[in-house]
């Protein structure tokens, strides 16, 4: 079966863990723990009648406390980079880190997924900002690692991005 | 490897292993527990184990190690940690270390549970804290936003209602439509007195959050900030491909120390580079510069957009849920949040179109170094608001400059005014009232703070810079529904000598310019008697105008007003307040002036020179005496209001009857 190495990256708390469970194991907790080091899990999906096996790096958010790792990117194929709607500096956050991919590891598929969807009444983020990114080619998905939505979607997309 | 190594290293944690090549290891010494949950083939035999074949962390980290057997001279080769599953699902933190002891290729596992436990701990608080700082300071704006709309949106038509209603008062109507209006009156005065109390709360509420974050006398450096934020959003300029730099006519050896806090200051940075981010086309660029503007730093952000936009004026844009028809923002907060924290701090903001092409967005601060150096206009008490030059006038015949930019405010205070007699010019913005200020001589102007064109702090300073050297000095009240003691600094700093908390009363208008005209006739008043608290009510009628009906209203208000100041001041000794005590005692001290009770005066006046140096523990004797003489001051003022009128103007004090506590109080 195929393999494919995913990586999720993004600021702390934005839900990269909570995706990884709702995709993986269709479980959300609303208490926020935090991920130390490193998590890895494996998920086998079907795309456009593919068989994928998905290893999904569950990379701690870059703060001031825990810096990336750019050898963890080492063999990914693609990434998905996390935001958090109701926090417009987690953007900002994900704009940078696509750069810092780029410059890393080369240009590789990814999807921007601006998670917490159930609360999109608080959020801040540019409408603009995203259209602007989107116009550039971005994937943009929105989602909600607590209701579930667009969580399949987003990997999905990335698979297909991935498998070109 | 004797046995008792094997032990202490298993019974320590550790997994020593060495590579034999293509994945596989060979196990050197016994294998501790944790590692058999997860490698359980490996309790199986003594043949090798493919570890990093069911671990693509240890895959990923082999090549590192393998880089580090060939050349060992470089650094150690350690891995981060990492979460293995063992088969029942339990998560175990691993690390893992490659070495080369005595030609052999060493890789040793081992599993830092309370290491672990005790680093998640600590990142765990960490981060809370920080989520909980961004929470907060997302509550704070939405908070100050709040507060501006219920100031702003609820007291407008308030104002119209007070007014309204004041203006029927003095009609002819019938018994029952006079019980409709007193109905109607007690419901906007309820109503009013609730807002008051939302408004304390909030304010409250902000200042204990301001203070916390910074002491109150913040000072940061304009340049510094601008450089943060442009480093912080400089990603997201390079992803729509727009340059982003400081201006090169920018002096980055002077200090630029503003009045700010910094956390806001970069936020209001952050807003205004956003929006010129959205408005800037790829491949063009946005300039940030810094310059000197006499008492205040302008800091400002240029870029070369389509400019601003012609169906809105430049104050517009800064209003509440304001957003560009070309990709606005989300809410159309941001820069209504630039205006209000600017404002907060007594500067202004602004934006104009380039001569070229594309838009600025300025804003100005104090500076932080030449505040004490050169003190911005200073607070005019209500007693000595007027030079000795001034020529008084009799009430009736101020000349009042009135700007609001709501026409019904304006055209019922213009009619009450001139009911009282006053020569009003009315003018329905700032710009409008300056030039009304500059073409005219008035002895006092009241000027709302919310108006397009200029504020009416842009006003009053623009007034105050204007009478720079000149004898004669306008009397300035602002019009305003900010009415903390923050807000009262601010406006008293722009030049202001009294504020009018909307929604205002014409009685609380009356009281203010009375105040006013008590003052400057102080010096050709003769002085009340000492030992009765307050002048008698023939010499308050004539100290008025002559207008018994108005002092009776004045009464009234200062009996309805008077228990509420004493009760801030008694809450602000106790907050130790020293702002709002100055604050209240100041407020006290003219409405007191006005009744001629010169130790009530004399003991306001303490309390304000308290406040002022912020010795707020030794106010507790000057408030009770205070008290003493205020009660006093009320027995006198309830008998007078209860005086029967309609005496000839011309005589009515010769006629008078001595009020009925009169004789009780001479003896």
């Amino acid at each position: 079966m195929l393999q494919k190495k995913i990586c999720m990256l993004g600021s702390f708390a934005v839900g990269k863990t909570s995706l990884i469970r709702r995709f993986v194991e269709s479980i959300y907790s609303d208490v926020y723990q935090t991920t130390v080091g490193v998590k890895i899990d494996k998920k086998n999906t079907q795309v456009h009648g593919k068989e994928v096996s998905l290893v999904l790096w569950d990379i701690y958010g870059e703060d001031d406390y825990q810096k990336m790792r750019w050898t963890y990117l080492r063999g990914a194929s693609g990434y998905l980079l996390v935001a958090d709607g109701t926090r417009k500096a987690t953007l900002e956050k994900a704009v940078s880190l696509e750069q810092r991919v780029r410059e890393e590891v080369g240009a590789i598929p990814f999807v921007l997924v601006i998670n917490k969807s159930d609360l999109i009444r608080d959020w801040e983020l540019d409408s603009a900002l995203e259209s602007q990114l989107a116009a550039q080619g971005w994937s943009i998905l929105h989602s909600s690692a607590k209701t579930g939505e667009g969580v399949e979607e987003s990997f999905s997309l990335l698979t297909q991005k991935m498998l070109g | 490897m004797p046995d008792i190594l094997e032990k202490a290293l298993a019974e320590m944690g550790f997994a020593l292993l060495e590579h034999r090549g293509n994945g596989e290891f060979l196990a050197i010494a016994r294998l501790p527990a944790w590692f058999l949950e997860i490698w359980t083939e490996a309790g199986t035999g003594s043949g090798p184990i493919p570890i990093s074949r069911q671990s693509p962390f240890l895959e990923n980290f082999l090549l590192e190690a393998e880089n580090y057997w060939k050349s060992p001279e470089s650094a150690v080769c350690q891995s981060e940690t990492w979460i293995e599953k063992s088969l029942s699902g339990r998560e175990i933190p691993v690390q893992a270390k490659a070495m080369l002891l005595s030609g052999q290729r060493i890789l040793t596992l081992f599993s830092p549970v309370s290491q672990f436990r005790e680093q998640t701990k600590i990142l765990q608080t960490a981060r809370n804290a920080l989520l909980d700082h961004e929470r907060l300071a997302r509550e704070i704006q939405k908070k100050e936003i709040l507060l501006h709309c219920i100031v702003h949106d609820l007291s407008q038509p308030l104002s119209v209602m007070h007014v309204v209603m004041d203006s029927l008062s003095d009609e002819s109507i019938s018994e029952r439509s006079k019980q409709f209006l007193a109905l109607g009156k007690h419901a906007s005065n309820q109503q009013e007195t609730m807002i008051r109390q939302v408004l304390q709360t909030f304010s409250d509420d902000l200042s204990a959050s301001l203070d916390a974050g910074t002491g109150g006398n913040a000072s940061c450096d304009l340049l510094e900030c601008a450089r943060k934020t442009m480093t912080s959003l400089g990603p997201t300029f390079e992803a729509k491909c727009v340059r982003l730099a400081v201006a090169s006519t920018v002096d980055f050896e002077a200090k630029w120390l503003v009045v700010a806090e910094e956390s806001r200051l970069q936020r209001i940075f952050s807003n205004l580079l956003e929006n010129a981010l959205r408005y800037t086309p790829a491949g063009r660029g946005v300039t940030v510069g810094v310059e000197n503007e006499g008492d205040f730093l302008r800091a400002y952000v240029d870029d070369e957009g389509p400019g601003l936009p012609q169906d809105l004026r430049p104050e517009q844009i800064f209003g509440l849920f304001m957003k560009g028809k070309q990709g606005g923002g989300k809410a159309g907060l941001g820069l209504y949040f630039c205006r209000i924290t600017v404002e907060r701090w007594g500067g202004s903001i602004g934006c104009v179109n380039l001569p070229e092409k594309g838009s600025r967005f300025w804003f100005c601060l104090s500076r932080a170094a030449g505040r004490t150096a050169s003190p911005s206009p200073v607070a005019h008490d209500t007693s000595n608001s007027f030079s000795s030059e001034h020529e008084p006038k009799p009430l009736r015949s101020l000349r009042i400059l009135f700007a609001d930019d709501q026409e019904d405010i304006r055209t019922l205070t213009a009619y009450q005014l001139k009911r009282s007699g006053h020569k009003v010019v009315i003018a329905k913005d700032g710009k409008q009232a300056l030039r009304a200020f500059r073409s005219a001589p008035f002895d006092v102007a009241l000027l709302d703070q919310e108006m397009p064109g200029m504020t009416g702090d842009e006003v009053a300073r623009a007034i105050r810079k204007a009478e720079h050297g000149k004898k004669k000095r306008i009397f300035l009240i602002a019009s305003t529904g900010n009415t903390t003691s923050e807000d009262s600094r601010r406006l008293k700093q722009a030049g202001f000598d009294e504020i009018l908390g909307k929604p205002f009363r014409l009685e609380d208008l009356n009281l203010v310019l009375s105040a006013s005209l008590a003052a400057k006739s102080a010096a050709r008043i003769p002085s009340i008697p000492a030992g009765p608290p307050g002048a008698s009510f023939a010499e308050l009628v004539t100290r008025i105008g002559g207008d018994e009906k108005l002092l009776k209203r004045m009464i009234r208000t200062f009996l309805r007003d008077t228990p509420k100041r004493l009760a801030g001041i008694a809450d602000a000794i106790r907050r130790n307040n020293p702002e709002a005590l100055a604050s209240l005692a100041h407020a006290l001290k003219g409405s007191v002036s006005i009744f001629g009770a010169e130790s009530a005066r004399k003991h306001s006046q303490e309390l304000q020179d308290l406040g002022r140096a912020s010795e707020v523990f030794g106010a507790s004797e000057a408030f009770a005496l205070l008290k003493e003489e205020i009660a006093k001051l009320q027995a006198n003022l309830r008998g007078y209001a209860n005086q029967t009128p309609a005496r000839p103007k011309s005589n009515h004090a010769k006629r008078q009857r001595p009020p009925r506590n009169r004789g009780k109080r001479r003896r």
